[in-house]
């Protein structure tokens, strides 16, 4: 085998760590916790108040909408991160670069915004 | 020994890497010009509407002017970026120049097509920019990151163009459909991939293609290769990966349609192209009776099904499908003489483009009148529109491979591939004679229910004698007329193999 398939033995390895941790510890609880079945545990769990309708039940489109719109933000933030720690390095290069990054997520707002969709309607 | 030391010797300083601005311009212009049209969108709104498209297609027309300069600054090529990994070279710049036209020939097909039945149209063409952008970067990845990238920029967007008339039932049966079987291959592919990164230990084709030299053919060589294969076949239609297609192509805006039946299905075909030729060149063995059990397969059953289509959309579909597989051959023998088969796939997309975007650009004209997708309603069309019949049959002539108009040419760039009468000629292989065998006689099956059209519309009479005349818009007219000048000089000149010999520089 070569080197660098054993390079992949690592991979190997911490994945039996985590099954080893894992089914450790729920082995572990589960041998030394008492064990009381009753009806309400099973129930689903809905903050503390009792659960109506089935599990099954429609939801918000809307929310969908502002999830999309919460990504945008997400990405934004994904790439500057990186961007920030070797801004000094790029200099002005990089910091046009990021405004015209950033001017074309805005897009993305600006059409959100124009086109109605964050009124709650 | 185990390293578990596995930061010891990256190098962490950061080097910004050098940028080619000319050969990132075309690349630049459309993502600017993307950003224009939406931005003109959200100002004006429902007052710009009208001029959304004419500005969408003059950006399309002026990404094309950097790839002039590019093409006449030819000393320069091939330029490479990011270590190789972005590449423009000849080949990717004819391929950029079929894409930007291609794409300014279907803006002009939906300027009439789309804003009837009062959906959203400015949406349209922002996302046919960014589906096209992926397109430009498709034909200059030289990495599996970039390659994956363009097609989902390619795919996403045309996921959501081809469930554009949400009101229709059958357009959301085709977004539906194209969207669950493109994310399907998406992640065939990805799987693949990452088997192909983990032995090869890098993302770039090049690399790829030297690790491959040395493996032997373990299993996770062979799945590595066929899942990606696999992957770029669902793009491509190729059968048995190709049940998306006539669904999505009959439900979608026909313009849609026809920017899937052609630029999409060569974006496909231009990964194919730069993962079997650059990385998977030493696998021939394997990656070769994969592609002529493809290519049968997809040439014979799209012709069988298409011999039974009522709708000419359908027929369509199914002929595009035949079509991908005769594209296909090519590459079943592409060890022999790797330049001649990429030429033969290149100059077949070429001129595949001209005369499916035209048979498209017919049947939108028609279907103002007739209202109808059938066959049968192109009755009696010699009548009242003499101009257009005589466009159509050119369209099918070349469909079906027949002189003098492009399509033969074609056809017999995959003959000269597959039997190998190129220099240096050998003889030609038992692999090649059997499927150029096929292709010949799937040539004749093919031109029964092309030519069965072009009957339909010179002898048969018209439905309810309704010889009333077909108002064609001028944007129409400027579509028809490109696809018709392209299909015929490229049958009688040597315009499309000349630029389909382009270089196809590797990368490091």
């Amino acid at each position: 085998m070569s080197e660098f398939f054993r390079e992949y033995l690592i991979v190997f390895f911490f994945i039996l760590l985590a099954v080893a941790a894992v089914g450790g510890l729920i082995g572990l609880s589960s041998a030394i916790r008492p064990n009381r079945p009753s009806k309400g545990k099973i129930k689903n769990y809905e903050s503390g108040v009792d659960p109506t309708e089935g599990g099954w039940s429609q939801s918000q489109i809307r929310y969908y909408i502002f999830a999309l719109l919460f990504v945008m933000f997400d990405v934004e933030a994904v790439f500057i991160f990186p961007w920030a720690t070797v801004l000094e390095e790029l200099g002005w290069f990089g910091l046009v670069e990021m405004v015209i990054f950033i001017f074309i997520l805005a897009l993305g707002l600006g059409y959100a915004w124009r086109k109605g969709v964050l009124k709650w309607a | 020994m185990i390293s578990f030391d596995l930061l010891a010797n990256t190098e962490l300083a950061f080097e910004r890497p050098a940028i080619d601005w000319h050969a990132a311009a075309p690349e630049l212009v459309l993502l600017a010009w993307g950003a224009l049209v939406t931005l003109v969108d959200l100002v004006w709104l429902e007052k710009a509407r009208r001029f959304i498209p004419t500005l969408t297609g003059f950006g399309f027309l002026a990404a094309l002017i950097p790839v002039v300069t590019l093409w006449a600054d030819s000393d320069a090529l091939p330029r490479q970026m990011f270590d190789g990994a972005y590449v423009t070279d000849e080949l990717a710049l004819v391929f950029k120049g079929l894409f930007l036209l291609s794409a300014y020939v279907v803006v002009l097909l939906g300027a009439n097509y789309l804003n009837d039945g009062n959906y959203y149209d400015s949406e349209f063409y922002q996302l046919i920019s960014a589906s096209v952008l992926g397109m430009l970067i498709m034909a200059s990845a030289r990495d599996l990151v970039p390659i994956f990238i363009a097609i989902e920029l390619v795919s996403i967007p045309a996921y959501l163009m081809a469930a554009w008339r949400k009101r229709d039932l059958k357009s959301n049966e085709a977004g539906l459909k194209y969207m669950l079987m493109g994310v399907f291959a998406s992640a065939i592919m990805l799987y693949g991939m990452s088997l192909l990164y983990g032995m090869a230990g890098s993302t770039q084709i090049s690399a790829i293609g030297e690790a491959l030299t040395g493996l032997s053919d373990r299993p996770l060589v062979i799945l590595g290769v066929l899942f990606t294969l696999i992957g770029f076949g669902f793009k491509v239609s190729a059968v048995p990966f190709h049940t998306w297609a006539p669904d999505t192509y009959e439900g979608a805006p026909t313009p849609l349609t026809a920017f899937l039946a052609v630029a999409s299905k060569t974006a496909g075909f231009v990964a194919l192209l730069t993962v079997i030729l650059i990385g998977f060149e030493s696998k021939s063995e394997l990656v070769e009776p994969f592609m002529w059990v493809l290519a049968a397969a997809t040439m014979t059953i799209g012709n069988l099904i298409a011999l039974r289509q009522t709708n000419i959309v359908r027929m369509l579909a199914y002929s595009g499908v035949a079509q991908a597989g005769y594209m296909l051959a090519p590459l079943a023998v592409y060890s022999a003489n790797p330049e001649l088969s990429r030429s033969a796939v290149v100059n077949y997309l070429l001129i595949y483009a001209a005369m499916n975007l035209g048979a498209f650009a017919v049947v939108i004209i028609a279907a103002r009148k007739t209202k109808s997708g059938e066959i049968s309603s192109f009755g009696g069309m010699f009548q009242y529109a003499p101009g257009l019949t005589v466009a159509m049959t050119i369209f099918l002539f070349s469909l079906a491979g027949l002189p003098p108009v492009g399509g033969w040419l074609a056809k017999w760039r995959v003959f000269e591939s597959l039997l190998f009468f190129g220099e240096g000629s050998t003889a030609p292989s038992l692999a090649g004679v059997l499927l150029a065998v096929l292709v010949a006689l799937n040539s004749v099956v093919a031109a029964y229910y092309y030519l069965s059209v072009a009957k339909q519309m010179w002898f048969m009479p018209a439905v309810n004698d309704d010889n009333s005349t077909i108002k064609i818009p001028s944007a129409l007219t400027i579509a028809l007329a490109i696809a018709v000048v392209i299909t015929v000089v490229s049958g009688v000149t040597n315009l499309m193999p000349e630029l389909s010999t382009a270089d196809f520089g590797l990368g490091q």
